[in-house]
């Protein structure tokens, strides 16, 4: 006969138990996020790792995700392709339920797979082509796309800068492409460039492949003053494009130049010098220390969990991480108060709910709609001047241009 | 049969039990948590395969063909001592590693422990360089630094491959953060250092 437990011996279990389990982890939400900080972009691609973690301690620390911590599984992996094939097949056995990926290559690379998996996949490549929800359903990002970016800058241009240009009036304005050929990165936005200097009624000179290594890019420079250029459009990271808008003004080449996100930042200056005066850029989000809603608390993770790194040395592209994962986040609330944390519940009950969404952050608002990932119609343009970034302009394309908007430009 | 008085005595002994392990060990408060310290011990080649590059142009005997460097793989021992009278959690611990003034790498390790109270725990953190990535690195990162020197990225890297083993140069530690908790409450030590150490 099986002996009868007293009720005192199961209190004594109970309250060991009870103990124990206290002293487990909480509810988490796995995340996972692939950064380079030693590879072909870590330039830009530092600080940015930087500011994923310190904006998920801070996400943790005000509540998490509606009381549940996300565990953050976090790798650098030196933009080689294999690697982050690896490192996301890892995030899967993880059961991670979204990913915060990071270049061009990663996200075009994973695209199909991720949207075979349904997993959310919130990069900092801000390719047009990731905006079609027919073509690239789970890639989001929360920025202005690089499209959009270089039709605004095209635009601030055209509308604020060419109209005191002597010869305004006279003839077409001139314009050039800068970037490097063979980088899909570098290339996104140059076909909607393209586009939209001929739509504005640019003359558009010889395209010059400047490699996102050039430390000289002299020839380049002797090549497009031939053709003499009114504006340079620049896509590529900022180390290429100082050498190249520093070869330009020793060389007097007299262009402006106009510079999508990954090429205007704070090392600009430091790189490039007098030549960045009057440079013009499109930054989504506000630069570094701006006062603008949650810097202070960029500012102060920054320096809470990496006080080793001077807050002069931190740039735009924490900000960008930060708005990468707030907005995560976001999505992921919404779809946990929806009792959906699927990949599928993320995406629909998360992100295609927001209408208009305001993170703070300098960053304009921001809409997922079932049938257009473009975040926001808005390119932010500013100008280095005075050794200041100033906002000058901001264009909505939207607004200006709705048929183009909606029929035309989706996906490129 | 046991008494009711003798059934209360145990599980009042279990509570007690349960409960002072808590109640003994002190608890740490923001004013009583000091920031743990944490030191470069040493660095080693954990692993060795020496210097070459494989362009893309050389078909290989088996696999795909690319730009393949010669990985090194290096292994830096810290020091993370508990300067308090409770147990800390080491939560994570990131470092740059620099060879000269050459930023080459960021590594991090994620992996908690604990350690005791006025106990020096040691933490290894291993780090691959791969050729073909720091050569990429340094050419973006330290491209204008390297034209200053009078040196190309293929030269630099070779010297820093064939003579590590030796000591020839500083491998610098830089940009250190690691994270502590102790009953929710968070400090971050900064530390640095270089190997051999000047």
């Amino acid at each position: 006969m099986k002996p009868k437990r007293s009720w005192w011996v199961w209190l004594s279990i109970v309250m060991i138990l009870g103990w124990a389990a206290g002293a487990g982890a909480a509810d988490e939400i796995n995340i996972g996020a692939l950064n380079d900080m030693t590879g072909a972009t870590s330039d830009v691609g530092k600080d940015y790792a930087l500011g994923i973690a310190e904006a998920i301690n801070y996400i943790n620390d005000t509540g998490g995700i509606n009381g549940k911590k996300i565990k953050l599984f976090q790798f650098d992996y030196g933009y080689r392709i294999p690697e982050a094939l690896t490192k996301y097949s890892l995030f899967k056995q993880k059961k991670c339920v979204a990913v915060l990926g990071w270049g061009t290559g990663d996200t075009e690379a994973l695209a199909p797979t991720v949207g075979k998996d349904k997993m959310p996949y919130i990069s900092a490549s801000y390719s047009g082509h990731l905006c079609d929800p027919k073509k690239a359903p789970y890639n989001l990002f929360f920025s202005t796309d690089y499209s959009t970016q270089a039709r605004g800058l095209i635009t601030a241009w055209f509308d604020k800068k060419w109209p005191k240009k002597p010869d305004f009036g006279k003839r077409k304005p001139r314009i050039v492409f800068a970037y490097m050929f063979a980088s899909p990165f570098s290339s996104a936005s140059i076909k909607a460039a393209e586009d939209q200097a001929t739509m504005l009624g640019f003359e558009v000179g010889p395209k010059q492949d400047v490699s996102l290594f050039a430390i000289d890019t002299k020839s380049q420079i002797l090549a497009m003053k031939d053709f003499k250029p009114d504006v340079v459009l620049h896509t590529n990271t900022v180390m290429s494009v100082a050498a190249t808008i520093r070869d330009a003004y020793a060389l007097e080449l007299g262009a402006d130049n106009i510079i999508v996100n990954w090429g205007f930042d704070e090392a600009l200056p430091v790189l490039a010098g007098k030549a960045a005066e009057g440079a013009m850029g499109c930054a989504p989000w506000a630069f570094f220390g701006q006062d603008v809603k949650l810097m202070d608390k960029v500012k102060e993770y920054a320096q809470k969990f990496n006080p080793g790194i001077p807050l002069e040395k931190r740039t735009i592209h924490t900000i960008q991480a930060w708005a990468n994962a707030m907005g995560l986040a976001e999505a992921l609330k919404r779809a946990d108060k929806a009792g959906d944390l699927t990949g599928e519940g993320i995406l629909k009950k998360g992100f295609e709910t927001m209408r208009n969404y305001e993170i703070g952050l300098g960053l304009a608002p921001v809409s997922f709609t079932p049938t257009d990932h473009r975040p926001q119609s808005k390119a932010r343009i500013y100008e280095y001047k005075d050794g200041k970034f100033v906002m000058m302009d901001e264009v909505d394309l939207k607004a200006r241009w709705p048929e183009k908007w909606e029929k035309e430009w989706l996906g490129w | 049969m046991q008494s009711w008085f003798g059934k209360w005595t145990i599980v009042l002994a279990v509570a007690l039990l349960v409960g002072g392990c808590a109640a003994m060990t002190p608890q740490p408060t923001a004013d009583t948590f000091k920031a743990p310290e944490v030191t470069l011990d040493s660095m080693e080649v954990a692993h060795y395969w020496g210097w070459w590059f494989f362009a893309k142009t050389v078909q290989p005997t088996k696999g795909t063909a690319g730009d393949y460097g010669a990985p090194l793989d290096l292994a830096f021992v810290f020091n993370v001592h508990n300067p308090n009278t409770f147990p800390v959690m080491l939560e994570s611990l990131k470092f740059t590693v620099a060879f000269e003034d050459f930023d080459l790498n960021s590594l991090n390790s994620a992996e908690t422990q604990w350690i005791p109270p006025g106990k020096t725990n040691q933490v290894r953190v291993h780090g691959m360089f791969d050729g073909q990535q720091s050569r990429l690195n340094l050419m973006l990162v330290g491209g204008q630094k390297l034209k200053e020197k009078g040196v190309d990225a293929f030269t630099q890297l070779e010297k820093w491959w064939t003579t590590i083993g030796e000591g020839k140069f500083p491998v610098n530690v830089k940009e250190g953060a690691a994270v502590f908790k102790a009953d929710g409450l968070v400090r971050v030590s900064t530390f640095k250092g270089a190997y051999p150490a000047p």
